[in-house]
């Protein structure tokens, strides 16, 4: 077996074997070793601000688990004793394994003014 | 990348490589911008998708065996050829992915990684198809003889007809197999047009392989060439018909969806499926 190659084909070769390798080395390692956990949702409220006639919180969702959520509905509310004063949803679109997205909520009340401003995912698709 | 024996130089080679990077990235950029095939890079189970690793593989091994313009190439020069493309068409996916903005740093590997391999699954069957289609007039009058062997008539090489209708067939039905509108369709049509469909496939598939075959052999008689083209339809309508089912379930397309369904999927896909088939005769020349 008699291949001629010169030096750049030789290196694209070289670099092509290793990038298939790995491809192949990775998804064996990936389909291996992740479960089928459901997606694990968690949400993370930042340091509010406030804009010309409104206050706006980032809000950090995590997903901890091995399966990707679609849809993803979240509302905080902004509670005072137990009793809502104001609420706001926020939907992602997609939120792939082990990763994180950041989006912002507004409110027209002062979260400030507020004893607890409480996060809670409402629910998302499962792909 | 097909190659010639005597001239090595780096200049050749380098027009070889350029030839299949254009080549990549004029076939495969619908999919590159299509956002369903970036969310099935990271939704898509790792079996699943080193499976479709797996058989764009041998597709590509199937197409170099056949479709170069070499015929006394090597098992091993196939081999090689058919790794450099992969290569190829992953460099030029993380860079068109990143350009668009579909790759960050801040994105866990996985998704990354997800997104990469399969782009560039498609790119590299554009990266071959580029490297024998785009020039390479330069080839010796003993590749003549094969070019001009009508499609699937008995003195033709079987095995390489369905590897090029395969391959033909993967590359114009990918480009709209992850998309919604598939499933939109599937839906929302009746069983009558679908039939309609799957006759207008045939028609489509009969005119190109005619007119292809015409243009390609000059002794070829025409009583026989209408029986053979028929007969050569109906196989590239079954092997459309079996890529597009393939492609709609690694696309995730017949996760808990109902068998009628999944079928009339097939159908609406088949169509784009069996132009590509029919036209890889065509690649051929």
């Amino acid at each position: 077996m008699n291949l001629q190659k010169n030096w750049l084909e030789w290196l694209v070769f070289a670099v092509s074997f290793v990038l298939v390798l790995c491809t192949l080395g990775y998804l064996v390692y990936d389909g291996a070793t992740s479960a089928k956990t459901p997606a694990n949702i968690e949400l993370e409220l930042g340091k509010q601000q406030s804009q010309a006639n409104r206050f706006i919180i980032p809000v950090l969702v995590t997903n901890s688990g091995d399966t990707t959520a679609e849809t993803v509905q979240i509302e905080v509310t902004l509670e005072n004793s137990g009793k809502e004063q104001e609420s706001a949803q926020l939907e992602i679109g997609f939120l792939p394994r082990h990763s994180k997205r950041e989006g912002w909520v507004t409110f027209q009340t002062d979260p400030r003014t507020v004893q607890e401003t409480k996060a809670r995912v409402l629910g998302f698709e499962q792909s | 990348m097909n190659r010639s024996q005597k001239d090595r130089s780096i200049g050749r080679s380098l027009q070889e490589y350029l030839r299949g990077i254009a080549g990549g990235v004029m076939f495969s950029l619908p999919l590159l911008y299509t956002m369903e095939v970036w969310w099935a890079g990271f939704t898509m189970h790792p079996l699943r998708l080193l499976l479709y690793v797996l058989a764009t593989f041998t597709l590509l091994l199937g197409y170099n065996r056949y479709a170069g313009l070499r015929c006394d190439f090597t098992p091993l020069e196939v081999a090689v050829d058919s790794v450099e493309e992969r290569g190829i068409g992953m460099v030029i996916s993380a860079v068109v992915l990143w350009l668009l903005g579909q790759i960050t740093t801040e994105m866990p590997g996985s998704e990354v990684a997800g997104k990469i391999i399969i782009e560039s699954m498609t790119v590299a069957i554009g990266v071959s198809v580029g490297t024998s289609q785009l020039g390479g007039s330069n080839n010796n009058d003993d590749t003549g003889t094969q070019e001009s062997t009508p499609f699937l008539s008995e003195d033709s090489d079987l095995i390489g007809q369905l590897a090029i209708a395969t391959c033909g067939a993967v590359l114009f039905a990918a480009n709209v197999a992850p998309t919604e509108e598939i499933i939109l369709i599937a839906t929302q049509t009746t069983a009558l047009k679908l039939v309609g469909m799957a006759i207008l496939s045939m028609v489509f598939g009969s005119l190109i392989l005619f007119y292809s075959d015409f243009s390609g052999s000059q002794s070829f008689s025409k009583s026989r060439g209408i029986k053979t083209i028929f007969g050569g339809a109906i196989v590239t309508y079954a092997i459309a018909l079996v890529v597009s089912a393939t492609i709609l379930w690694i696309f995730g397309r017949f996760d808990h969806t109902g068998a009628i369904v999944c079928l009339s999927e097939t159908v609406v896909l088949g169509l784009s499926a069996n132009l590509g088939a029919s036209a890889g005769r065509l690649l051929l020349q």
